[in-house]
């Protein structure tokens, strides 16, 4: 797939997404034009860009990029690893609390991604996530979720 | 005189203790931003939202501007010690500065970057003091008609002036009004793509959304590159530039003012653009351009010089108009109406003393920022040498909770994320980011403009051709679009391609 295409499916999605959902809003009159016509409007232009980049991906675009074929994942691991780590700190964080779910997550990716040694990892995030803990929480008054442990 | 009072008074405020201390903190912080790859002043300003939140506003846009324009004095540190851009705006320093660190010269060439910066950043301030208030003044005439002209053709400018042909960056603006019409309509309180979710009846937060794209998205595309770089060290007495260097670089330092404050007032990624601009200049004025790429200080000067003029003169549409050009200033705007302050025609008449001592700091942020970045530089280097490896958890983890503390919502960490992914998959398909963001921020500006007008008008379009600043400004829209369609079609002329080359 070429770069021009897989920017065209983004385009093309958001687009008809946005035409699909505008339809619902109130359009209007000409002298007081409703919440619906700016999002038609840029939706419609939105899909016309997204046929556009599509067409013109199909005619000596770029070389692919984005190559779905045997091996897809394993080139994109490290991201796939990172994103699929954040989604869970995400869903962990309110539940387990900021100093519990911060110390996970970076032990993960230091020792999933970074490929530190256990106890290193473990060291740097206890180190960094009860850090970050008393620079937000302290420091900052950042209100941050209390979890499991109300400290 | 007016303005000789209103500076006096800007800089009592300026000079209190707390303000100084305000603004250290800014630079120094912006500095290090700067410095590090993977963050930006973007995410820099953003993760220092909440520490304002007990500040007034003064002391909340001193530290947060010092962040903006301290970056860009940290971003040519890692470009010429290290051959990698700590800040964008900072990619073409790399060409000539990195191999004047090899020559033995990379302390004259920190020394030439930070003098030019500083040049550059003082005189835009200047511009800044006499161009904003007369901005301002005028604009306060501008109705609805008005404002929707001078948006539209801010936006065909972003087309014309983003990374990549105007056809590219035009479907990511679409995609940033688009977005920015999610929440509550201002004008019928009518809900739009909200899907009865709570968190989102206020509009998409722009915070999650720009530290996903910027941040977090650069963090994905980094862990892909191998950023094991030798660092190079300096000595104090190594940074004073030779005399020839110090003659060569005047004449682009004084262009590099000119071109960087004019391109600073356009929108788009303008201190990014300004310092290709300077380079390319300079390449085309030199005696021996061949020799650019070989270690030519005016291939440092010019170009540092540019991005620091751009800096600042962007502060003034965003001042004086309340339209921010770049990324970084639009998320100062949020930080703004955080602190009930809205930049823009009414702001430098009804909040003086926040306008003036803005500057006042600004003159004081710069004199720190040359100490810090100069006899100072050895401790900025020493954060080079923390590997990226163990620098892009704490990076990720500060993005979540920089973010996380706006609103302390879950639902902003998920578009955190999302954008995050979507930021990574744009830079892949070499779209550029930094258009969709803006067009979020000022595309609600833009729509309720335009509905306005109709209504005034009663529905006929020929209210945004009535007055002369619309049907000139209408005009040119359509001319620059004319000609973006043309500048497309047509070849490219040699020295765009070699510019894309570099």
């Amino acid at each position: 797939m070429t770069k021009e295409r897989g920017g065209s499916i983004i385009f093309l999605a958001a687009g008809l997404y946005g035409l699909v959902f505008s339809l619902g809003l109130p359009m209007g009159r000409w002298n007081e034009p409703g919440p619906g016509v700016f999002p038609l409007a840029i939706s419609i232009l939105l899909c016309l860009s997204g046929i556009l980049w599509f067409i013109r991906g199909g005619k000596g675009g770029e070389t692919s990029v984005i190559a779905v074929r045997q091996g897809f994942l394993q080139q994109y691991t490290t991201v796939i690893r990172i994103v699929g780590l954040t989604a869970l700190f995400i869903g962990l964080l309110e539940p387990l609390g900021y100093l519990v779910t911060s110390i996970l997550y970076l032990f993960a990716l230091f020792f999933w991604v970074s490929r530190y040694r256990v106890w290193s990892a473990a060291a740097m995030a206890v180190a960094c996530g009860a850090g970050s803990w008393l620079f937000f929480e302290k420091l900052l008054t950042t209100p941050l979720p209390k979890g499991l442990w109300p400290l | 005189m007016d303005m000789l009072n209103n500076l006096l008074e800007g800089f009592r405020i300026a000079l209190s203790l707390k303000n100084i201390y305000l603004c250290f903190i800014g630079c120094l912080w912006g500095t290090m931003v700067g410095v590090l790859p993977g963050i930006g002043p973007l995410a820099g300003i953003a993760l220092l939202i909440p520490a304002t939140f007990g500040m007034d506003a003064t002391g909340a846009i001193i530290m947060l501007s010092g962040i903006y324009y301290g970056a860009m004095y940290g971003g040519s540190t890692t470009s010429i010690l290290m051959n990698i851009p700590g800040e964008s705006a900072s990619v073409v320093t790399c060409i000539d500065g990195y191999q004047m660190t090899r020559k033995g010269r990379g302390g004259a060439a920190l020394f030439i970057a930070a003098w030019g910066s500083w040049i550059g950043g003082t005189l835009g301030i200047i511009g800044l003091m006499f161009l904003a208030p007369f901005l301002a003044n005028f604009a306060v005439k501008f109705g609805p008609p008005e404002m929707f002209a001078v948006l539209l053709i801010a936006f065909i400018l972003l087309g014309s002036l983003g990374k990549g042909s105007f056809f590219k960056t035009v479907p990511m603006i679409f995609l940033g009004l688009l977005v920015g019409t999610i929440g509550m309509d201002p004008l019928t309180g009518a809900m739009r793509f909200t899907h009865g979710i709570k968190d989102l009846y206020d509009g998409i937060g722009f915070i999650p959304v720009a530290m996903g794209a910027f941040g977090i998205g650069e963090i994905l595309t980094s862990t892909e590159e191998s950023l094991v770089r030798a660092v190079h060290k300096v000595k104090l007495r190594e940074l004073l530039p030779s005399r020839e260097e110090l003659r060569a670089s005047w004449g682009p330092i004084i262009r590099g003012t000119g071109i960087g404050f004019f391109i600073g007032l356009l929108p788009g990624s303008a201190h990014v653009l300004s310092s290709f601009a300077s380079y390319t200049v300079e390449k085309r004025l030199a005696k021996r351009p061949e020799e650019f790429g070989t270690g030519r200080i005016e291939g440092v000067a010019g170009p540092e010089t540019a991005n620091n003029a751009a800096s600042q003169s962007a502060m003034i549409p965003f001042l004086g108009l309340g339209i921010p050009t770049g990324p970084a200033t639009a998320v100062m705007m949020i930080a703004l109406l955080i602190h009930g302050v809205r930049p823009g025609p009414l702001f430098i008449s009804e909040q003086p003393q926040v306008f003036w001592s803005l500057v006042a700091s600004m003159y004081i942020g710069n004199v720190i920022l040359i100490i810090l970045n100069l006899p100072l530089v050895g401790i900025f280097i020493n954060l080079l040498r923390v590997p990226f490896r163990i620098l892009f958890p704490l990076i990720l983890l500060i993005c979540l909770i920089g973010t996380y503390a706006v609103n302390s919502s879950t639902v902003e960490l998920v578009i955190l994320l999302t954008c995050g992914v979507m930021g990574y998959l744009f830079r892949k398909l070499e779209f550029d980011v930094a258009p969709f963001i803006l067009a979020i921020i000022i595309g609600p500006t833009l729509e309720n403009a335009f509905r306005w007008s109709l209504m005034r008008s009663a529905g006929s379009f020929a209210i945004f051709v009535h007055s002369p600043i619309t049907a000139v400004l209408i005009t040119l829209s359509g001319l620059l679009l004319i000609w973006n369609v043309y500048r497309t079609l047509r070849p490219k002329r040699d020295w765009e391609r070699a510019l894309e080359e570099e």
